[in-house]
């Protein structure tokens, strides 16, 4: 991906992209949140969505996963336009979402939770040997209610599905909400080992240093729009700026 | 022993049924957060449709059950969750419980429509492989449909736990309440998950229906069967909706003690067959009260679609004396019978307040207004009347110690209310309403306590005279309306001025978050039971005033399903406005009633076309409960609708002159009898309806052109997005003029300008 180079006025990464929003909007019932959103996330990078509070970075994610159909534009998969398809149909073409807060069945047992990740096509039993492999704790609690697990481990099981079920593109919304940072940097970690395996990955994050670590790219997102999208270097000084303040 | 044997086997087999019954409703529930109170109703229905196919045409056993249980009860259920339930998503407690109620209603009415109560023969449903089909065990005799029953229970416990624990599918269902939308980025499909176990709630419900009712062994009645199942619902709050297991003993406990309650209590206690009968019920309230705190699932809504806006107190009293006059004049051209409808009307509408009150002011649900009516109506009658004969009147104490009675009996309802709400406070008063039909108001024995002899419910009938306050009489009819009007609109009018004080706003802080009022130092548990205790004595008052207007009430006038309409049609007329209680009294009583008799009118008049106007008549049987099922779809109810429309009127000076100056004609040519009264309803529906569509489209396109309906600055956003306008309006409004929207550089030196 060292060739994709970056226009300005699109605001788009060029390459390859697995994940393309053109001139996307979206709206929760007659309020518009996203106002036109340029984006490709190219295969096999990590982009980081940027930007404080209320801005807009779960929307896409969001609009991306199938959870809510953008008023206009394109969604493209791979090329394919999948505006108005269903995120159970996204889910099981390969596209994984974790959720903002932790994404578990709180009253369902930690092997249970496993289970519903099999609904994308892979096994059970391989599941949890990639899940258990990784992450110990959880293997020694699989019968434990995924709501009785602390923060970090209800994490790192929403990490073990995205892990397990050989997704083409992960979407991750606000990994390291209400966490330690040892725990966030543990997280990313196993983010930048799956993005090597060829995932592409698009992460949202409210505090950028962690995950500008990873990233190739990283868009700004203010106000609905991507303001500006370039390497984590280009955009060490305007992200201070911008965003993160001191 | 041999007794001991015979009811151990029968309970048995009935605790089986009622586990069925009761897994139905975790099974919806535990998928869709809604908790089925239609599932009786679902028994009942396909009861009868068994008796039709089986005994009505004849079929075989097994084709009948094959269509019974393996076709139709599952498409009621999932035509149930696609057209009504699905629609639920976002609305409150409240709006989930009356829909399903509505449900019910529905259903029943349409039982009742198809094989109409009155027939000639009555139906009698047999046991399977006939009524002299038994095992032998010894000297013991056992039906065999009672072994059936029995096995089909374990089987069903043991098949849903499975499916619950050891499928994918079964799984999924739970995830689905957890998360609809993990579920999906899962890959699941949370809409089709949830309609198959409505599907199977229902094939659930039907078994346990035909499963019972031979066990029961009197003739069938669409009331009597919908309650039944009813008792299951204690089983299903043993388990605390989500335990199989504790289901299954609940519903065992239930059934055993029930049926040694008829094997061993001695014949000559009276009261021990109604003891019987709300023995399940006490077994619900006693489970509510003792149920540790929970979190309800499905309980906590973050944005519902409802919402109600306070009127002023300038408002009401307009509305009040409005209210007045329009009674008056009514009454000026009405016929005597038609009095009597508009004066019960009212007395409806004012138990109907009740709710108002407690419902659409604190969010808490009372099911079994009509109850508090039964128990105010009684007080009244033992301690409240004075002289006898035609001279009897109820005094205005009676009346004032009936409302203290009822409230204190509210008080104790309450008690689960003080740390659960919603669904479980539902349930709570509805068994304490069934509680009170079924053992109190057929209390008709005379009984001796402390040495005084009493009798509850005297005969059946209590006769409730017309009241006398200080030197006012109020028996004639003309000065009863206007008593009950007058106490309407007093009502009515303190709840306004309620809501405004700081108790109401108080009350409306519990409604939408108990735990920040408590956190803010608030006693929730003071306001719940005054809440509480205030709307009991409304409905006690009602009550009273429906029971003079009667005259003579059996225990039919405070039905539990009379109940349960009032609250339904209250909640679809607007639960959060007084009009809303108004409208309720006037729908359930005098537009029913009205529509009833144009019908019938016109089935004499046009004999050709009888047949299509009694039809017709059914179908106003079933028209409560339709309306009450279209709840999911507008959530804030019909007033708002209308109220909505009137604003119109209210906007354009030549449209409101037109309407009133019209309706004024309308009235006057009645009152002189130019026009008949059946000629003044039509062209005041066609005034108040017609004419502002038609006028508005001509005057308010004129008169409205360039001005936008006035929006709420903080609903700006909701009802319609935000524009540049708006935004320059607040900035002015909050002296941010000159402040420039933050953009991606120079976001850091806003906020010094922004506070300065």
């Amino acid at each position: 991906m060292s060739e994709a180079h970056y226009h300005e006025d699109h605001g788009a990464v060029a390459g390859a992209p697995l994940v393309e929003l053109v001139d996307v909007r979206a709206a929760y019932g007659t309020i518009e949140v996203l106002h036109g959103v340029n984006l490709s996330v190219p295969q096999g990078s990590v982009v980081a969505l940027l930007g404080p509070n209320g801005a807009g970075k779960s929307t896409i994610l969001k609009v991306i996963s199938g959870l809510l159909p953008p008023t206009s534009g394109e969604v493209r998969l791979a090329g394919r336009m999948v505006n108005g398809a269903s995120a159970d149909e996204l889910a099981r073409i390969g596209l994984c979402t974790i959720p903002e807060g932790r994404g578990v069945f709180p009253n369902l047992t930690v092997r249970e939770n496993l289970w519903m990740a099999t609904m994308a096509g892979v096994p059970l039993a391989q599941v949890e040997e990639i899940a258990y492999a990784r992450f110990p704790r959880l293997g020694e609690r699989r019968k434990q209610l995924a709501g009785t697990l602390s923060g970090g481990e209800q994490q790192m099981l929403s990490m073990a599905r995205a892990l397990s079920v050989n997704p083409s593109v992960l979407l991750l919304d606000e990994l390291s909400m209400g966490l330690a940072p040892l725990v966030v940097a543990n997280l990313y970690e196993i983010v930048a080992q799956v993005s090597q395996e060829g995932v592409s990955i698009l992460v949202s994050e409210q505090f950028a240093r962690t995950v500008l670590g990873i990233a190739q790219y990283a868009a700004i997102v203010l106000h609905g729009n991507i303001t500006r999208v370039g390497t984590p270097a280009e955009l060490e000084d305007e992200l201070s700026a911008a965003y993160l303040g001191s | 022993m041999q007794t001991f044997l015979q009811y151990t086997i029968l309970g048995l087999a009935l605790g089986g049924a009622y586990f069925i019954a009761a897994s139905g409703l975790v099974v919806t529930y535990t998928t869709s957060g809604i908790f089925n109170f239609a599932q009786g109703a679902i028994a009942m229905l396909a009861v009868f449709t068994y008796w039709q196919f089986r005994w009505g045409w004849g079929w075989p056993a097994p084709l009948a059950l094959l269509m019974v249980l393996g076709i139709l009860a599952p498409l009621l259920g999932a035509v149930l969750y696609q057209v009504v339930m699905k629609n639920l998503r976002g609305t409150s407690e409240v709006t989930k419980i009356i829909v399903s109620i509505g449900v019910m209603l529905g259903l029943q009415a349409l039982a009742t429509w198809v094989w109409s109560p009155t027939s000639s023969t009555p139906r009698q449903f047999q046991k399977f492989f006939g009524p002299n089909a038994f095992a032998h065990f010894g000297s013991l005799r056992v039906p065999w449909h009672i072994i059936i029953s029995f096995i089909i229970a374990i089987a069903i416990a043991v098949g849903i736990r499975f499916l619950f624990v050891r499928t994918r599918s079964g799984v999924a269902m739970r995830a689905v309440v957890d998360d609809p939308e993990l579920l999906q980025l899962n890959g699941g499909r949370p809409e089709r998950l949830a309609m198959i176990s409505w599907a199977g709630g229902s094939f659930l419900a039907a078994l346990a229906g035909i499963l019972i009712q031979p066990m029961i062994g009197s003739a069938m009645s669409a009331g009597a069967l919908t309650l039944l199942v009813i008792d299951a619902f204690a089983a299903a709050m043993f388990g605390r909706l989500r335990s199989l297991p504790r289901t299954f003993m609940g519903a065992l406990i239930i059934a055993l003690t029930t049926t040694y309650v008829v094997a061993y209590f001695p014949s000559k206690w009276t009261w021990s067959s109604s003891f019987r009968n709300s023995l399940p019920m006490i077994f619900l309230f006693i489970i509510l009260l003792v149920l540790p705190q929970d979190r309800l699932r499905g309980a906590t809504v973050l944005r519902l679609r409802e919402r109600f806006r306070m009127p002023s107190i300038r408002t009401a009293w307009i509305a009040g004396l409005t209210m007045m006059i329009v009674v008056f004049c009514l009454k000026v051209i009405m016929a005597k019978t038609g009095v009597n409808t508009l004066t019960l009307a009212l007395t409806f509408a004012i138990i109907a307040l009740s709710l108002v009150l407690l419902t659409g002011f604190a969010g808490e649900i009372n099911l079994a207004a009509l109850s508090f009516g039964a128990i105010a109506v009684m007080v009244v009658y033992h301690f409240g009347i004075s002289g006898t004969g035609t001279e009897a009147r109820t005094t205005l104490w009676g009346i004032l110690l009936a409302a203290v009675v009822t409230a204190l009996v509210g008080a104790l309802i309450a008690l689960p209310a003080l740390r659960l709400r919603g669904l479980y406070l539902a349930l709570a008063t509805m068994a304490f309403g069934v509680f009170i039909s079924r053992m109190v108001l057929t209390e008709r024995t005379e009984r001796e306590i402390f040495g005084l002899k009493f009798t509850l419910f005297t005969s059946g009938q209590l006769a409730i005279p017309r009241p006398k306050i200080g030197p006012i009489d109020f028996n004639g009819q003309d000065a009863f309306l206007f008593l009950c009007a007058g106490l309407f609109v007093a009502i009515g009018i303190g709840m306004v001025y309620l809501r405004h004080s700081g108790y109401g706003r108080r009350l409306t802080a519990m409604k939408d978050s108990p735990a920040a009022s408590a956190t803010l130092g608030m006693s929730v548990v003071r306001l719940k039971l005054s809440i509480f205790m205030m709307s009991a004595a409304i409905a006690g008052i009602g009550g009273v005033m429906m029971a003079a207007q009667v005259g003579t009430v059996n225990s039919d006038r405070f039905d539990i399903f009379l109940s349960l309409a009032l609250a339904m049609i209250t909640v679809v007329g607007g639960i959060g406005y007084v009009s809303g209680a108004l409208f309720a009294g006037i729908f359930l009583i005098a537009f029913i009633e009205a529509l009833n008799l144009m019908l019938k009118k016109f089935a004499v008049d046009y004999s050709s076309l009888e047949a299509i106007f009694m039809f017709f008549i059914s179908a106003v049987t079933v028209l409560p409960a339709t309306i009450g099922i279209t709840m999911g779809k507008n959530p804030s109810g019909a007033v708002s609708d209308i109220v909505e429309g009137m604003n119109k009127v209210k906007q354009s000076k030549p449209l409101m002159i037109t309407v009133i100056g019209l309706e004024a004609a309308i009235w006057a040519l009645t009152a002189t009898e130019v026009i008949t009264n059946w000629h003044f309803v039509i062209l005041t529906f066609a005034n108040l309806i017609l004419v502002p569509i038609v006028g508005g489209k001509f005057l308010m396109a004129r008169a409205m052109r360039g001005v936008p309906k006035p929006v709420p600055p903080e609903l700006i956003g909701i009802d319609r997005p935000f524009t540049d306008e708006d935004l320059a309006a607040m900035d002015q409004a909050l002296n941010l003029d000159g402040v420039v929207i933050p953009s991606s550089t120079t976001v850091r030196e806003e906020p010094a300008n922004a506070s300065a």
